[in-house]
């Protein structure tokens, strides 16, 4: 069997298919509409009128379809950034950034990729901007702690002693590290399996910031209340070696917290290492931040 | 080549995460289960535990929707050696795809979408099917699609396209007798005639699912509903002429409790009488 090429008139007829699919569903009316008229001429030439509808008629099911399920795995991918803007608007930023990036690839839960990004250009000035941006960054960091390959915790032994100040920890890529200012994370746990679509109430900004860890574990993402101090040297050991992270977080310490400092910092670095937080450590200079909510 | 069989009389369920929580506690009596491979090509580690918990009770076939057959460029390499990969690690009895295209120039659309048919696409989709499943080791199903148009080009019925394919490639039909009727009702063709067009010593799987009518007439390939009394008699028709085969039920969206979709699956039994 000879290996087969694909004919020219195929391409064509898929790129012109491909083109009336993505057309932008009509949103004037305040419902999904085909815009049957937008539909290139040389595509709809190509398909037969059936029993139900002519030609374009058709090739609607094919448009809402793509559209559809594609609102579908971006409300997925951003359950609390969607019900924040409510389905209808969220569905409006989704267009807009399906119609400049496609999906590309065969996984379809990596369409949404890049619109967080997007979503910070795309509403510019909006009231409540920085909590609609800190929504969508809690939901990537939720998709990227599911995705994470797994590892195996790092459990110090008696021959890293040496070298355990000088060295630096290896974040898991299961745990993230959050500082919430507006109480997302209690709102995407309450939403989560609601079904609902409309918008719902932005929080307040919080008086205080919260601070989390959240971790993947076998029965999903658990999240952990840190304190404020904790989550900053959490923060500061993705970054730095132990040593230098300890001191950074004394020198910014407030006087009166300093003289309890060192002991609770040991309590949190081995309550961290307990949690299997870490995944070893090495000698490598710098680390990688994390994302902040 | 797989060391798991699966009865060929078996019926079997389309597994969707809305069951885990039912099946993880009861593990209940099921012939085997058919995944929709993309979802578990990638290295999220819990999609990887729930699937090697499942198959290592039940066998688990597995059900393509991103191949892209029938795409104007070649198949995509990195994605058949992750296909290779999953099917080896679950030991697959078989693996099965549509006769269609998903995407084209750079864009996945994530739809199965039909071509015009002609012998110049029975050619490439024969090929290519081929080296599919010399690549897999294993048997390959080539499902037919429900459709909502029908191209000027056509010269072949869809029937006759299939059959072609299936017997130019030596690989198997993955017979959907719920998008076969979808599609007749569609394109206002004799269901029973494109049956008879069908080889059954060479059908590796049946496919029931429930549809949608539009308001406009027009079925679509929805399931999110019971399996239609036209359907079973289709069914019970493609039985009777080559029963028999083992049967799966897709039910993808509005999933009732997983006991009511076994008793679905379950009234298989009464159709083949």
């Amino acid at each position: 069997m000879r290996a087969g090429l694909a004919p020219e008139w195929l391409a064509a007829l898929q790129s012109g298919f491909g083109a009336v699919l993505r057309t932008p569903l009509d949103r004037s009316t305040g419902t999904l509409r085909a815009t049957l008229s937008a539909y290139d001429p040389g595509t709809l030439g190509e398909i037969l009128d059936g029993p139900h509808g002519r030609a374009a008629e058709h090739l609607a099911v094919y448009n809402r379809q793509y559209w559809f399920r594609l609102f579908g795995v971006f409300q997925t991918a951003f359950p609390l950034t969607s019900r924040l803007f409510g389905h209808w608007h969220f569905n409006g930023h989704v267009t807009r950034f399906l119609l400049a990036h496609p999906p590309g690839h065969w996984d379809l839960d990596r369409a949404p990729d890049g619109f967080e990004a997007f979503l910070a250009d795309a509403i510019g000035d909006a009231a409540h901007r920085e909590a609609l941006l800190d929504a969508a960054r809690l939901d990537v960091t939720w998709r990227a702690l599911f995705r994470a390959p797994s590892t195996a915790p790092f459990r110090p032994r008696a021959e890293d002693a040496p070298r355990l100040l000088d060295s630096r920890l290896v974040p898991s890529p299961s745990v993230a590290v959050v500082v919430d200012r507006w109480a997302l994370l209690e709102l995407k746990s309450s939403l989560a399996g609601s079904g609902g679509e409309s918008a719902v109430p932005l929080p307040s900004a919080l008086e205080e910031p919260r601070c989390w860890a959240l971790a993947r574990e076998a029965g999903g993402i658990r999240h952990l209340a840190l304190a404020p101090r904790e989550a900053e040297l959490l923060l500061l050991l993705r970054r730095h070696t132990i040593r230098d992270a300890l001191a950074a977080l004394e020198s910014a310490c407030p006087e009166p917290e300093r003289a309890a400092l060192p002991e609770q910092a040991q309590r949190w670095l081995a309550r961290s290492v307990e949690r299997g937080f870490w995944a070893g450590l090495t000698s490598e200079g710098e680390g990688q931040g994390t994302t902040q909510v | 080549m797989s060391e798991r069989s699966i009865p060929r009389d078996a019926l079997g369920l389309g597994l969707r995460p809305a069951h885990y929580p039912y099946l993880f506690e009861h593990w209940p009596e099921v012939g085997y289960f058919e995944v929709i491979s993309e979802n578990f090509l990638g290295d999220a580690p819990p999609p990887r535990a729930r699937l090697a918990a499942v198959s290592a009770r039940y066998p688990v076939v597995l059900h393509g929707v991103g191949l892209n057959l029938l795409g104007h460029a070649e198949l995509d390499d990195d994605y058949l050696d992750s296909l290779c990969r999953l099917a080896d690690r679950v030991d697959a009895p078989f693996v099965t795809d549509h006769l269609c295209w998903t995407g084209a120039h750079g864009v996945s659309h994530h739809d199965l979408l039909p071509v015009p048919y002609v012998p110049e696409l029975v050619e490439l989709a024969a090929e290519r099917a081929y080296r599919v499943q010399r690549r897999l080791g294993r048997p390959f199903g080539i499902e037919n699609l429900s459709s909502y148009v029908g191209f000027r080009r056509s010269t072949m019925t869809e029937w006759d396209f299939y059959a072609a394919v299936v017997r130019e490639s030596g690989c198997w039909f993955m017979l959907d007798v719920n998008n076969i009727y979808v599609s007749s009702q569609n394109h206002g063709f004799d269901p029973l005639e494109y049956l008879r067009a069908i080889d059954f010593s060479r059908v590796l799987q049946v496919h029931l699912a429930g549809h949608t009518r539009e308001p406009d007439g027009t079925l679509v390939d929805t399931h999110d509903h019971p399996v239609s009394s036209a359907v079973w008699s289709l069914y019970a028709q493609a039985w009777k002429q080559g029963g028999p085969f083992p049967t799966l039920l897709e039910w993808d969206e509005r999933v009732p409790p997983m006991p009511e979709v076994l008793a679905e699956l379950a009234k298989a039994k009464g159709a083949r009488a």
